[in-house]
Parts: structure tokens; sequence; C-alpha cells
């Protein structure tokens, strides 16, 4: 008898590597993918291709994203969930590319490790009021190896002499990134010396980027269509190319435009059996397997969850705790941004080649308590960076009086393209049980199914250290040689609908009554059920959460025999 | 990092006209023009009637002005109108013009322009193409989540309502009108009925303009030279020195009329100048690298 089969919704950060490796460990392995395949000839033995190009339009049109208008989102606030209000919006809502590879075939590819107090933020600071705060069932050295072992596959680039030793006590690392910096970006480059006139101290940023050849891939030529823009060359690792390609030469099955709506179980409700889903032909079947495995995203899978509710887990699969879907976390992001007199060009490059860890805190300083809370914390930024060109007309496109004339004036002038370099701060959100994912009672998609629905509202924890912290990131840009003016864009102002990074909804934790997987991955009350995305994180720390999705996944992975 | 800024476009109006300009004429194009014909002044397009589309090219230039009113080519030298009609149109061509092809253009050192062969959609792909451009139409299949107003629709409908208002406010249609009545009409908060078309058309010209012209639009790479951006650069990319010294040029020796809404655009983002002095203060010293 060989061994057990898995089944894995999403082929995206965390079930691509779920899948890469389990099926090297010799488990027959099928992914359900929603999304279609954009990278010809992935799996197989030639060369992988990409249909992807410096093409602004196409990125707009829903080519690798979701598209809202077969399957919509719904958003309110709290405030309005209070009043009774069903929803305040309907369509684009945290949209993540759906396509095989997941959000990784589009993203920045940066790649910061949590820190240790991200970890175990209860212990180590106690609560916040208002807030939901919990450990995590593991530690920064359980999931260090996973983070080297994912690392070395996808290919990070990065100098370790070069980073802070706060950040290397937080984040120790065993050894030097795989591959050199790339070439720095010269806006970055300003904003880093701004950086260091006031006492800051700016570094290579760590990102899944070829600053050299790599696993048969080019290293990367800084074309600038990056964040957000499929990579031309696939000098990018991430999801598909680094896990899924590999996966699929070991033997695993993909089947893409595969759409899971309900996850079956035992009439006890003890074991998960297979899944329902529309295949790409639009016919209704069901797939049975001896584990399964979700990794559609923490919206996606929050949904599926409580799509799944049946006699044994009435209010939605290993929903017993009441859980599933809350605790929703983005990120809060607050920009600084330097204005230059020459062309500082900050698109060209990778997003950005710097990071800068001054501002993770936790701070108990007066800002806090001004607030009534504990501490704050901010977040890494993303040290430098401006706007393509149909992205910089659609920005004055929001400023009023700025058709016709205006309008070219501004694009010859090119401010936010060429004028400009960005400071952005990733800021840690605090997870509340009433930002959540559940059901839109009303709208469903084009298969018939409710739409996922969205409750979030900002905690007064992001608030004060936006406000707290954002002057900094406007000082820094004044400081940086060259700068004639600073200005800061707050996340109040570009809303949380945009935001691609969401984490929460199935929190992991060691007491089943207050979360619903445990430190494996594995759901409360289902012996064969896991997840493997970011719905699992407790905390949403201060950076990107893709590596850390990615290092959980191999973890939960080989705790089920991978 | 991508700059979004408050979207309202209730609060969209033009600033009075700063600056004058001398006629230039408009320089030979060498881009690569759509691999689709377009239809002249006078056409019909393939979607659009000859006089719906004599008035969208109206429309766009109001929005990217072109000469006379300004000396780089805008909207109606870029083809954007014709563009727009394209996508209206675009299930009744051979390919989609929807998706362009990856992952080179034959700009930047490839061969062969593969932007050019449109990436075909699948079943659903083309279900969400269809309903955003065609409607629901009543279909059930397309009308899960409610009727859904296509872009035909929107355009169709706006095109006449915009002649319809320009008539019963300034007595003629809007072609006929003059531009600064024809401002005043796109621009009018009042003028609810015209906004989806307004919205749309507005979001289409930017796209039209500042993308690859395999689209139809950025004829001759006019959006792209009047802005000096070197457009999609793959294979090619840039080069360690491109990317991390400075690429030249000064805002501050920008003309007058660039620096003005330059800094009325940082005034309205709250923007402080690092010189007591002003903005524009620091800018006689070159800067130290």
């Amino acid at each position: 008898m060989g061994k057990p089969s898995v089944l894995i919704v999403g082929s995206g950060a965390g079930g691509s590597v779920a899948a890469w490796a389990l099926a090297s460990a010799g488990h027959p392995v099928l992914i359900l993918e929603k999304g279609r395949n954009l990278l010809p000839g992935l799996g197989t033995a030639g060369k992988i291709g990409s249909l992807f190009g410096n093409d602004e339009v196409k990125a707009g049109r829903y080519f690798e994203n979701q598209d809202p208008q077969l399957e919509p989102r719904t958003s309110r606030t709290q405030a309005e969930a209070g009043q009774g209000k069903a929803r305040s919006f309907t369509g684009d809502v945290n949209n993540l590319a759906t396509t095989v590879g997941g959000g990784t075939v589009h993203w920045d590819a940066k790649t910061p490790r949590f820190w240790r107090q991200d970890f175990k933020g209860r212990s180590l600071y106690g609560p916040v009021p208002d807030a939901n705060v919990a450990d995590w069932p593991l530690t920064y050295d359980d999931l260090a190896p996973f983070y080297d072992e994912v690392e070395a596959r996808l290919g990070v680039q990065g100098d370790i002499q070069r980073m802070p030793a706060g950040t290397l006590a937080q984040a120790p690392r065993k050894a030097q990134f795989a591959m050199a910096p790339n070439p720095p970006m010269y806006g970055g480059t300003l904003l880093a010396e701004g950086a260091r006139r006031l006492g800051y101290h700016a570094y290579p940023f760590p990102m899944a980027i070829n600053s050299r050849p790599f696993d048969g891939r080019p290293r990367c030529n800084s074309c600038g269509f990056c964040s957000g823009f499929g990579c031309p060359i696939n000098a990018r690792g991430g999801a598909a190319i680094s896990f899924l390609h590999h996966a699929l030469l070991a033997g695993a099955r993909l089947a893409p435009r595969s759409f899971v709506h309900r996850v079956e179980t035992t009439a006890d409700g003890k074991r998960a059996t297979g899944v329902s889903y529309r295949d790409a032909g639009g016919v209704s079947r069901t797939q049975t397997a001896d584990i399964v495995i979700l990794a559609a995203s923490a919206i996606e899978t929050a949904r599926l969850l409580l799509l799944s509710a049946n006699g044994a887990h009435p209010d939605g699969l290993g929903n017993h705790s009441g859980q599933v879907g809350r605790n929703l976390m983005f990120h809060y992001f607050s920009v600084g941004v330097g204005v230059f007199d020459d062309d500082v060009h900050a698109w060209r490059g990778p997003s950005s080649t710097f990071t800068l860890d001054d501002f993770v805190g936790p701070d108990l300083g007066a800002a806090a308590k001004a607030a009534g809370l504990p501490y704050l914390k901010g977040g890494i930024c993303e040290v430098g960076g401006s706007s393509l060109l149909l992205q910089e007309a659609q920005a004055y496109a929001t400023v009023p009086n700025t058709w016709g004339r205006q309008h070219k004036h501004l694009m010859r002038a090119g401010l936010f393209r060429k004028h400009v370099a960005g400071l952005s701060m990733v800021g840690e959100d605090m997870p509340q049980l009433a930002n959540r994912v559940d059901l839109d009672p009303d709208i469903k998609d084009c298969h018939g199914v409710p739409v996922p629905r969205i409750t979030y509202s900002s905690h007064r924890f992001e608030l004060a250290a936006s406000a707290a912290i954002t002057p900094k990131l406007t000082a820094i840009c004044a400081s940086a040689p060259g700068a004639i003016a600073a200005f800061r864009l707050g996340a109040e102002i570009a809303g949380t609908n945009s935001t691609a990074h969401i984490m929460g909804t199935a929190r992991m934790g060691d007491d089943p009554r207050a979360c619903v997987v445990d430190g494996r991955g594995r759901m409360n009350g289902l012996d064969n059920l896991y997840i493997a995305d970011g719905s699992v994180f407790a905390s949403s720390g201060g950076g990107n959460p893709t590596l850390t999705i990615m290092a959980l996944a191999l973890r939960m992975a080989r705790g089920v025999g991978g | 990092m991508r700059l979004e800024l408050h979207h309202d476009t209730r609060r969209r109006s033009f600033l009075h006209s700063a600056g004058t300009f001398g006629l230039l004429a408009l320089l030979p194009g060498i881009g690569r023009g759509a691999s689709l014909s377009s239809p002249a002044r006078g056409e019909a397009g393939r979607f659009l009637t000859a006089r719906e589309l004599d008035t969208l090219r109206a429309v766009t230039a109001r929005f990217i002005p072109g000469p006379p009113d300004d000396p780089d080519p805008g909207a109606v030298e870029a083809g954007v109108a014709e563009a727009m009609d394209l996508l209206l149109a675009a299930f009744t061509l051979a390919s989609l013009p929807i998706h362009a092809g990856g992952p080179f253009s034959n700009r930047a050192g490839a061969a062969h322009d593969d932007f050019a062969d449109f990436v075909p959609m699948d079943a659903h792909a083309e279900l969400g193409w269809r309903i955003r451009i065609e409607g629901s139409k009543g279909l059930a299949e397309r009308e899960f989540a409610g009727p859904v107003v296509g872009l035909q629709d929107i355009y169709r409908n706006g095109l006449a309502q915009l002649d319809a208002r320009a008539r019963k406010r300034f007595g003629a249609d809007f072609v006929g009108t003059q531009s600064s009545a024809q401002d005043l009409l796109l621009s009018d908060p009042t003028e609810t009925e015209l906004r989806p078309f307004v919205d749309a058309a507005f979001a289409h010209t930017l796209e039209a303009m500042y993308g690859p012209p395999e689209y139809g639009g950025n004829r001759h790479l006019a959006g792209w030279k009047y802005t000096h951006w070197d457009g999609d650069n793959q294979p090619t990319g840039y080069s360690d020195a491109r990317v991390s010294r400075s690429g030249g040029g000064s805002l501050c020796l920008a003309p007058a009329a660039q620096r003005a809404v330059v800094e009325q655009l940082l005034g309205l983002l709250g923007a402080q100048s690092t010189s007591p002095q002003g903005l524009w203060s620091d800018c006689r010293e070159p800067v130290k690298h």
C-alpha cells in the first residue's frame, strides 16, 4: 500500500510548498486551483515561459487576478455592521492573483522573516484593549530551519553583514544569503542616506529575486515592472517556479480552473473525505483523498470552511470555537515621500532594494500612553519606490483639477514617476474579533455560491502607530541628499480594500476553544484536514507575510509525512 | 510602492489655463502602430457609429489635449478613441484585444512582438469580459449578482446624453460646442447621468494613451515620447549604472507652467519644502552625489 493521498486546494505560496514536500516524499498529490496557468512549460522538462510582460494595461485587466465581475467580494466597516448594513461596497476587495502560483506570480518577493517577538506578543507585552492578542503555538526557533530551507529553494538575495544586530537577534540566521543584493536603486540609496543622517539603518532588502543566474533562471535586469507584474524572464522565485514546478516533476497532478466550494466529511464530522468542486468544463465533481490541505488564502479558506457547514459542524467546518473568519488582519501602510530635483527613477529595479527596521517596535513611550495602549508597533519599511507611467497618470486622475493641459504638464514633469522616492511602512495590524470574513447573505458569484464579505476597521493601535511614525518617515525623506520637499500618504487615503497582505481567519493556537488549527496546522476536531496559508497567523507581524506562509506550510507538510 | 490618492470624482474640475504655448508641428512617428486598421474621421468604428466616434474623439481631446491646445500629441493623435472602440467591439474580432501576449514586444531587443499575439481567453475569463463589455442582457448565466450595464451601453447612452445635454445647455451638439463648454459638461458634478460614461471614458483614455500600442492606442508611441518613457524594456532591462546613478534632468529647470502645476499638487498633498525659502530655492546649486 502506498502513502496516503493528498488533495490540496490552491496552488499559491502555501499550497505549492506543501505539494512539493509531500510529492517529493512519495505521496500522491492533486492540487485543485481556481485559476488558469499563465506560465507555459511549468512542470515539464522544458524551459518555463511567461505570458507576462511590461504591460500596465494587462495588469489592470484581471489577467492573473480574480475578476470581480465573476467573483465579487463585499465589504463594510465595523460601524456599518453595527448599524445592520449588509455591505457598503461590492466588487474588487483584497484581490490576490488567482492563477497557478497564486499571489507569488506577481509578488514583490520581499522575504523578511518574522521576529521572535512576533510569535509571543501576548506573553511578552500582555493584552491590548479591544484586540484579541495571542501567542503562536510555536517559536521562531521552531520555524527557523524551515525558513532556511524555503529561502534556499526560492533563491533569496541579501547581505547578513549589513543587517542590524537587533534584527539578527530577533531573527537569527545561520548563514549568509544565497546571493548578493541587486544593484541598489538610486532613489533608495538617497533615502538610505537620509535615514543614516537621522541615526537609522537601512540595509539590502532580502528578496527572492535572482541577482545571479540560479535554478536555471536568469538574473534580474531591473526592468521595473515588478510588484504587481508577472516577471517576463522568471528572474523572480515564487510558489509556481520554485516549488510547484518541482512538485509536478515529482509526480504531483495539477487541475487548473477547479473551483472547490465544499469540503466533505464523514457523517460524524471527524474526518474530511474530500472536496466538491466545479471542473474546468463547469462539471460538478467530488474528489476523495486521505488528507486534505486548504491553501486558498485567508479570505477564501475561511469562506470555504463556512460554506462546508454540515450536521456535525453547524457553524462551519472546524468552527466550534466560533473563530473561523475572525481576527482578519491586513497591514497598515504608512508612506513618506521625498521629492527630488533630479530624476531619481525610483520605479527602476525590483520595487525597492533597501529595508529599514527601526520602527518595528515595540515602543512603550508617550504616543502609546496617549492612545491608551500598553505599547505601539510599526513595521519594516520598503525604502525607495515610485510609479510607472500609467500608474502615474491614474494617480493624478484622482486629484481634482488635473484634466486637460494640467494633466500633460504633470506627465511631462513626471513628478510621481521620476522625482519622488517613497518610504512605505508595513505596519502591524492588531487582531480583532469583529474584523472578519463571513458569507454575504445576498450576493453570489458566477458559480451561484455566496461570496465572502469582509468586515474591517482599523484598531486605534494601527492609527496611533501610524500617526507617531509617519512624521519620522517624512523626516527621513526630507533628510535625503537632494530632497527639495517631503510629504506623507496615509493608509486612510488608500483604504484597505486594496491590500494584498491578508492574514488571520483560522488562527493557530494551543487552546481549541480559542483557535481553529493547532501548532502543526491541523484543524481542531478533524483528523486529516490541514491549513497551509496566511489564515493560520495569530499575529500579523510588521513585515511581508509570504515567506512565513511558506515556512509554516513546509513545517506542516513535514509533520503530515512529507 | 504605488501612490494612491484620494478618489473623489465629484471634486474634479479644470484649472484655468496657465501659460501659453507655441504650436509645434507633430514629429513624424517611428513607433509601431496597431495591427488593426483604424477608421478615419467620419468613418464608423467597429462598434461606435461615425458620429459617436467623432464625439468620443472630442471627449478624449479634452482629457488629453493635443495641438493646438498643447504642443505635444494628445489623445486624438494617439488614436485613443479608436482603441476604445476596439475594446467595445472586442468580441467581434478574430482575437480579443484585451490581454496582450508576453513576454516581450519587439521594441527592446526581441525579434518577435509577442504582445501582438493576444492571449486567448477560456470560457471563464470570457464570461467575465462579456458581462463587462456587453452587459448581462437579461441572461441568467450573467445575472447571478443582478443586472449589469455593460460598457457598450455606458458609452452609447453616455455619448447620446452628452449631445442632448450640450444641445439643451449650449444649443449645439457636443462636437460643435466650445471647448470651455465641453469642459464644463464633462466636469459638472450635477450632470449625474453623464458620470458613469465620463469616468469609464477617462480611465480608458489613460490606458489607451499610456499602455502598449498593441491595444490600438498610443499611436506612434505618442504617450511614451512626450513623457520620455521607455515603455516595455524587456528583455534588455536596465544596466546597473542606470539603476544606481542619477537619471539627470531637473524638476527645477522645468518650464514654469509645469512647475506651477507640480507646486499646486504638492501643496494639495501638504508637502513641506526642505528649505525655508521655498520649494525651488535649492535649485540653483547642483545636487552633489
